[in-house]
C-alpha cells in the first residue's frame, strides 16, 4: 500500500495544491497501484512510513505554524533519508530549505533543501512554465508568491522558467535534491502535468511504471502547453 | 450641498454634470453607463465620493460572497425611510460609489469590493458598514485573505462614527472588526471556515468545536451582541440586512431566500436554465449543497474578475454531481472536467453554452457559473 501524505492540509492548503494528491492516488489507481491519501494535521504526528509527502502553499503565519510542527523529530528529514518522495510547493517549498527571511525575523527550515528564500519586493503571480531536465517538454503551472529563492552549492534547480518568475533570481525554479522536489508551481502542478505525477509514483515505487492513456489528463495538459508563448 | 465651501460646490457641480451627459451617451450605445459616468466624476473631481457623502447617510455592504444580493436586501429595508441611492449593476469600486452617490437621495446603500472598502469607508464617514464573510477569492488580486482582514482590521479602528454590523462566526471578519468602537457583532450558532486554521490575530494555531472557535489570544465567536439560530448564506444576510435597518429605525422586512441568492431562472429555446453564480470556492460549496437538477451545466471561465488561477477547484468535493448528467463549457471547461474526472464524475465538454445546453435532457437545468459568463448570460 503506497502511502501518500497531505501534510497540514489546513495550513498548507491555500493555492488548491491539495489536489496533488488525488492525482497521485487516481494515477496510482490506473496501474492497479494500491494507495491511500493520509491527511495529517497540525495537531497530528507525522508518520514516518510515508511513501510520498506532500506539502503546499500557504499564507504567512500559517507556514510558520507548519513549520514549528515539522520541526518535531525531524520526521521529514528521516524519511527523505531513506529515499521516500517529498513534493513541497511555494510555502511548502521555502520551509524544506535551511531558512527563509521575513521582514522581521529570520526563520531555521527543515534542511532537506540547500536553498534560502528572502523576502521579494513585489509579488510575482500568473501562469509560468518551466523546463526541467526530466521532461522533454515544459511544464506548466500557476505561481503567486513574493519570496525570492537562492540556491546553495548542495542544491540543483528543478527547471529553467520559460515564462513566468518562479525562484525570482537566475532564470530558475525549485531545487531537487535526490527524492526531494521543491517548486513554485501551483495548478495543482501534478494535475497540469500527469508525466510529473508518474515520475513522481516510480520514485516511490522503485521501478518503472507502465504507462497509460488517460484521454482528458493528457489533453488538459497538452492544451495548457500549447497556449505558452 | 449647502454645507460645501464655494469652490467645492463648483467643481463639483460641473464633474456632475459632465458625468452625467457622458452616462446619457454611454447607455445610448447600450452600454449601463454607471462605470464610466463614475470614472469621469472622480477624473474631474478627485474628492466627489466625500464631497457628495456628507448630506447622506451612507451604509456599505462587503464582504467575499453575498454583498450584491444583501444590498439589495438592505436597500429595500431603507427604501420605508426614504429614496436610497444604490449602485443596482454590482459595479462595486470607486467609481460605482461615485456613480450612485450623485444621485439627491438621502440615504445611500453601497456594495463595495474588499479592496476598496478601507477607502470608501474613510470617504464616506458611513452611518454603518455591514461585514458578511472573508474568504478566499481572487487570490491573484486579493493574494491573501488575512492581507485584506489586516486592511479592515486598521480602518475599522479609525472609523469613529460608524457602527459596524459584523457576522463574527467569521474570525477574519471578528479580526477586522476588533478594535472598533461600535460593533454589533453577531453569531448564527457558528459555522466552519475554509481558511479559519489560523488566528488572524495573533497567528496561532485557532481551536475549533462544531463550528467555533476559540483563542488564547481571546478572539472567539462564543461572545456576541446577537445570537441567531443557523442557516443558509441567504438566511443568514437577510438577518444581517434586517439588523442595519433597526439600526437606522427601518421595520424588518421578510425576504425568501431565493431573494438573497444569486440566481435566476432563464429560458434559452424552451429550457428553463437555473443559473447560480459560483465564482469562488464558498459559493460552489453553497450551490453544491442545494439541490441540483439531474441536468447540470458548469461554466468556468478564468478572466480577472473569475480569478485567473483555477486552482481552487481541487479544494472542493463535486461528489454531490454523482449520478447527474454533466456538462462543463466555459473558457476553462477543461480544468474542471479535469478536476471532477479525477473524483469520479465524468462529463460532457461542450464548447459554448448553446452546445451545452443542447446536450442536456430535461427542461429544468441547473447551471453554476462563474461571474464572467454570469453577466453575459443573464444581467
Amino acid at each position: 500500500m503506497l502511502e501518500i501524505i497531505r501534510i497540514h492540509n489546513e495550513l498548507l492548503g491555500t493555492y488548491g495544491d491539495r489536489g496533488n494528491a488525488d492525482v497521485l492516488k487516481y494515477r496510482a489507481g490506473l496501474r492497479n497501484i494500491r494507495s491511500r491519501i493520509i491527511d495529517v494535521s497540525y495537531m497530528d504526528p507525522l508518520p514516518i512510513t510515508g511513501d510520498i509527502y506532500l506539502l503546499g502553499g500557504a499564507e504567512d503565519a500559517a507556514q510558520l505554524l507548519s513549520l514549528t510542527a515539522l520541526r518535531k523529530g525531524s520526521i521529514l528529514k528521516k524519511a527523505a533519508n531513506r529515499g521516500a518522495v517529498v513534493l513541497a510547493i511555494c510555502a511548502g517549498f521555502q520551509i524544506l530549505g535551511t531558512k527563509y527571511l521575513t521582514r522581521e525575523e529570520e526563520i531555521k527550515g527543515l534542511d532537506l533543501l540547500d536553498v534560502v528564500t528572502t523576502p521579494g519586493d513585489k509579488r510575482l503571480v500568473g501562469d509560468i512554465a518551466v523546463q526541467s531536465d526530466l521532461f522533454d517538454f515544459p511544464l506548466t503551472g500557476f505561481e503567486n508568491h513574493s519570496g525570492v529563492t537562492t540556491l546553495g552549492e548542495g542544491a540543483e534547480p528543478f527547471g529553467y522558467v520559460r515564462q513566468g518568475n518562479g525562484n525570482g533570481i537566475a532564470g530558475l525554479d525549485g531545487a531537487i535534491n535526490k527524492n526531494v522536489f521543491g517548486t513554485y508551481l501551483h495548478g495543482p502542478v501534478l494535475a497540469r502535468n500527469p508525466e510529473f505525477a508518474d515520475l513522481l509514483l516510480e520514485r516511490a515505487v522503485g521501478s518503472t511504471i507502465s504507462s497509460v492513456e488517460d484521454e482528458i489528463a493528457t489533453r488538459y495538459a497538452r492544451w495548457r502547453r500549447s497556449l505558452l508563448k | 450641498m449647502t454645507s460645501l465651501p464655494v469652490r467645492f460646490r463648483f467643481r463639483l457641480r460641473f464633474a456632475i454634470a459632465v458625468a452625467k451627459s457622458a452616462s446619457s451617451a454611454s447607455k445610448l450605445i447600450g452600454n449601463k453607463g454607471e462605470t464610466l459616468s463614475g470614472r469621469i466624476l472622480l477624473a474631474i473631481e478627485p474628492e466627489a465620493i466625500s464631497l457628495l457623502a456628507q448630506n447622506k447617510k451612507v451604509i456599505l455592504v462587503s464582504g467575499t460572497n453575498g454583498k450584491t444580493s444583501t444590498t439589495r436586501a438592505v436597500t429595500a429595508i431603507i427604501s420605508q425611510l426614504g429614496a436610497v441611492a444604490t449602485s443596482r449593476s454590482g459595479s462595486n469600486l470607486a467609481w460605482g460609489a461615485a456613480n450612485a452617490l450623485m444621485s439627491s437621495a438621502p440615504y445611500a446603500v453601497l456594495e463595495i469590493d474588499e479592496l476598496h472598502l478601507p477607502a470608501i469607508i474613510a470617504q464616506t464617514d458611513p452611518t454603518v458598514v455591514l461585514l458578511l464573510n472573508l474568504t478566499r477569492d481572487q487570490l491573484h488580486r486579493m493574494h491573501e485573505v488575512k492581507r485584506v482582514a489586516d486592511r479592515w482590521h486598521v480602518e475599522c479602528a479609525e472609523a469613529l462614527n460608524t457602527v459596524f454590523v459584523a457576522d463574527i462566526d467569521d474570525p477574519f471578519i471578528n479580526y477586522a472588526t476588533i478594535n472598533a468602537i461600535n460593533v454589533v457583532r453577531v453569531s448564527f450558532g457558528g459555522r466552519l471556515h475554509p481558511d479559519g486554521a489560523v488566528c488572524p490575530r495573533c497567528g496561532s494555531y485557532l481551536t475549533w468545536v462544531k463550528g467555533n472557535y476559540s483563542c488564547t489570544c481571546g478572539l472567539t465567536n462564543k461572545i456576541s451582541d446577537a445570537k441567531f439560530k443557523k442557516g443558509s448564506a441567504a438566511y443568514r444576510n437577510a438577518v444581517l440586512a434586517n439588523l442595519v435597518g433597526e439600526i437606522l429605525g427601518a421595520a424588518p422586512v421578510e425576504f425568501a431566500e431565493s431573494d438573497l441568492e444569486r440566481s435566476v431562472t432563464k429560458d434559452f429555446v424552451g429550457k428553463q436554465a437555473h443559473f447560480r453564480l459560483t465564482k469562488n470556492p464558498a459559493s460552489w460549496r453553497e450551490a453544491l449543497q442545494g439541490d441540483l437538477y439531474p441536468d447540470v451545466i458548469l461554466l468556468l471561465n478564468a478572466r480577472q474578475v473569475d480569478g485567473i488561477d483555477t486552482s481552487w477547484l481541487w479544494d472542493l468535493s463535486f461528489a454531490a454531481l454523482r449520478g447527474h448528467r454533466v456538462i462543463v463549457c466555459g473558457e476553462r471547461a477543461l480544468d474542471i472536467a479535469y478536476r471532477i474526472h479525477v473524483e469520479g464524475v465524468e462529463s460532457s465538454i461542450a464548447t459554448s453554452f448553446e452546445e451545452a445546453i443542447a446536450l442536456t435532457e430535461e427542461v429544468n437545468v441547473s447551471v453554476l457559473s462563474a461571474y464572467t459568463a454570469f453577466f453575459e448570460l443573464v444581467m
